[in-house]
C-alpha cells in the first residue's frame, strides 16, 4: 500500500477557512503589544541578518569602487584648484594656531571640572548599517550591534556627531534604529540661535518638521536645531537638523517649519550607538 | 505552483528591498517589489494558494519594516482576494493591464497604509505624502515588466493565464 505524505497544498483545502484563519492571525498580530511584536520580528528576521550584512557589505564596496573611479577621472581637473586651496589653508592655519592655544587652556580647565563631576558614564559602540526599512512610509535601519555589545532599547544612535535616531528593538547581535525621519519620532529640541523650544517630528520624507515653533520666533534659514535635555531620553546639545524653510500662516498658532537632518541617512554606512 | 520557487523569490525580494533600495530610489520614494509579487500571484494561482502566498508576502514585508506587525499581510490578502475575484473580467495576460492594475492597487494600498500611519502618529504632511504615494506607486508600476519577466522565468505562467479554472 502506498501512502503519500501530506503536501502543503492539502493543508489549505478550504479557501474561506484559509482566508479567515490568515486574517485572524494577522489581526491578532496587529494587536500584539509593541514589545512582544518587536521580539517576534527580531526572532523571525534573525536568519536573514547575515545575508543582509553580506549584501550591504558588497553594495558598499561596489559603491566605494565606483566613487573612486569617478573621483580618479575628476582628479586631474581638480588638482590645480586644490593647490590654490592648500595655499589659502596654510595661511589660515597660522591664524588658527593662535586661537587653538587660547582654547586649549580653557579646555584643560573644563576637562578637569568634568573629571571631577562625572556621574553618568556613556560609551559608544560602533556599528554598520545592514538593512533598511521595506516600507516607504516608515524609516528605520538595522545595525549589526545588539545586546551582546551592550546595546539597549532607547539608546541613542549618532553619526558625524549628529543625531540619527534611537534604538527601538534589540536582539543578540542586531538592533533596529528608528530614524529621526520616521513619522513616530518626536524629539524635544531647541533652536540654537533663538533658544526656542520645539519638537522635531519625522514625516517619512528626507525632511523633518518642527512642531510648536511659536509664531513670534524669529527663525531663519540655516538656524540649527539641537536636542534639549527635556525628557531625559536624548543627551542635550546634540545637533539634529537645520532650518530650510519656514512659513507663518495667518491665524495659525505656530509656524510651519521644514528642517533638514544633519545626517544624510542614505549616505552613511556606519553609526555610533551611545549606550547608557 | 512551486512553493520552493516562491520562497526563493520572496527571500530575494526581501533581501533586495531591505538592502539595495538606496541604489535605485527617487528622492525618498523607492519601488515596492513586494506589490508586483502580490499582483502576479493573484493573477496566476487559485484562491487558496493566492491567499497563502499574499499573506506570507505581507508578513515578510512587515518583518523588515518598523511598525505594526500584520498590517501589510491583512492588506495584501484583501487586495489579492479582490484581484483574484475580478481577474476574469481583466485581460490579465497583457502587460498594460498588469502595469495599470499594479499602479491602481499600489495607490490604494499606500493610501490605506498612510492613513494608518497618520492615525497612529499624526505627523505626515498631506501634500508631500500624496506626492510620495504617487511617485512610489508609479515607480512600482514601472518595474512591473522587469519583475514579471523574472517571475515568469521561475514560475512559468503561459499555460496558467489561458487555462480556465485556475
Amino acid at each position: 500500500m502506498r501512502t503519500s505524505t501530506p503536501s502543503f497544498s492539502n493543508l489549505i483545502k478550504h479557501p474561506l477557512a484559509t482566508i479567515i484563519t490568515l486574517f485572524v492571525i494577522s489581526l491578532a498580530l496587529l494587536f500584539l503589544p509593541p514589545d512582544v511584536s518587536s521580539r517576534v520580528k527580531m526572532t523571525c528576521a534573525a536568519p536573514m541578518r547575515p545575508f543582509q550584512w553580506a549584501t550591504c557589505f558588497c553594495s558598499n564596496k561596489a559603491s566605494a569602487f565606483l566613487d573612486n573611479l569617478i573621483s580618479a577621472l575628476h582628479e586631474a581637473h581638480g588638482k590645480r584648484h586644490l593647490e590654490e586651496q592648500v595655499l589659502q589653508f596654510k595661511n589660515k592655519l597660522v591664524e588658527q594656531q593662535d586661537t587653538i592655544y587660547k582654547l586649549q587652556n580653557k579646555l584643560r580647565t573644563l576637562s578637569k571640572f568634568q573629571a571631577e563631576n562625572t556621574t553618568t558614564k556613556k560609551s559608544p559602540v560602533p556599528a554598520d548599517i545592514i538593512g533598511y526599512d521595506t516600507s516607504n512610509f516608515r524609516k528605520s535601519i538595522t545595525i549589526n550591534a545588539g545586546s551582546k555589545h551592550g546595546v539597549k532599547p532607547n539608546d541613542i544612535v549618532i553619526s558625524d556627531n549628529a543625531l540619527v535616531g534611537r534604538i527601538t528593538t534589540v536582539s543578540g547581535r542586531n538592533s533596529v534604529v528608528q530614524l529621526i525621519t520616521d513619522p513616530a519620532t518626536h524629539i524635544p529640541g531647541r533652536v540654537v540661535q533663538t533658544r526656542e523650544q520645539v519638537i522635531v517630528e519625522g514625516n517619512a520624507t528626507a525632511f523633518c518638521k518642527l512642531k510648536y515653533a511659536p509664531r513670534w520666533a524669529k527663525l531663519k534659514k540655516g538656524d540649527d536645531i539641537v536636542t534639549s535635555d527635556i525628557g531625559g531620553l536624548y543627551p542635550p546639545s546634540l545637533p539634529i537638523a537645520t532650518v530650510v524653510e519656514h512659513e507663518t500662516k495667518s491665524g495659525a498658532l505656530f509656524q510651519s517649519v521644514k528642517v533638514l537632518p544633519r545626517v544624510n541617512i542614505s549616505k552613511i554606512e556606519s553609526v555610533l550607538v551611545i549606550t547608557h | 505552483m512551486r512553493w520552493f520557487t516562491f520562497f526563493c523569490m520572496l527571500f530575494c525580494i526581501s533581501l533586495f528591498q531591505s538592502t539595495l533600495m538606496y541604489w535605485i530610489n527617487l528622492g525618498t520614494a523607492a519601488p515596492d517589489l513586494y506589490f508586483p509579487f502580490v499582483v502576479f500571484y493573484a493573477f496566476l494561482t487559485d484562491v487558496k494558494r493566492n491567499t497563502v502566498a499574499n499573506w506570507l508576502t505581507g508578513m515578510s514585508k512587515d518583518l523588515f519594516s518598523e511598525g505594526s506587525f500584520g498590517m501589510s499581510s491583512v492588506l495584501f490578502v484583501a487586495i489579492g482576494f479582490f484581484l483574484w475575484s475580478s481577474r476574469e473580467i481583466l485581460f490579465r495576460g497583457h502587460l498594460v493591464t498588469q502595469i495599470l492594475i499594479t499602479f491602481i492597487f499600489s495607490v490604494i494600498y499606500n493610501i490605506i497604509y498612510t492613513i494608518h500611519v497618520e492615525i497612529s502618529f499624526h505627523s505626515l504632511c498631506f501634500s508631500s505624502t500624496l506626492w510620495m504615494i504617487f511617485c512610489s506607486s508609479f515607480y512600482t508600476a514601472m518595474v512591473v515588466p522587469v519583475l514579471f519577466w523574472i517571475f515568469n522565468r521561475f514560475q512559468p505562467t503561459h499555460k496558467l493565464f489561458f487555462i480556465k479554472g485556475n
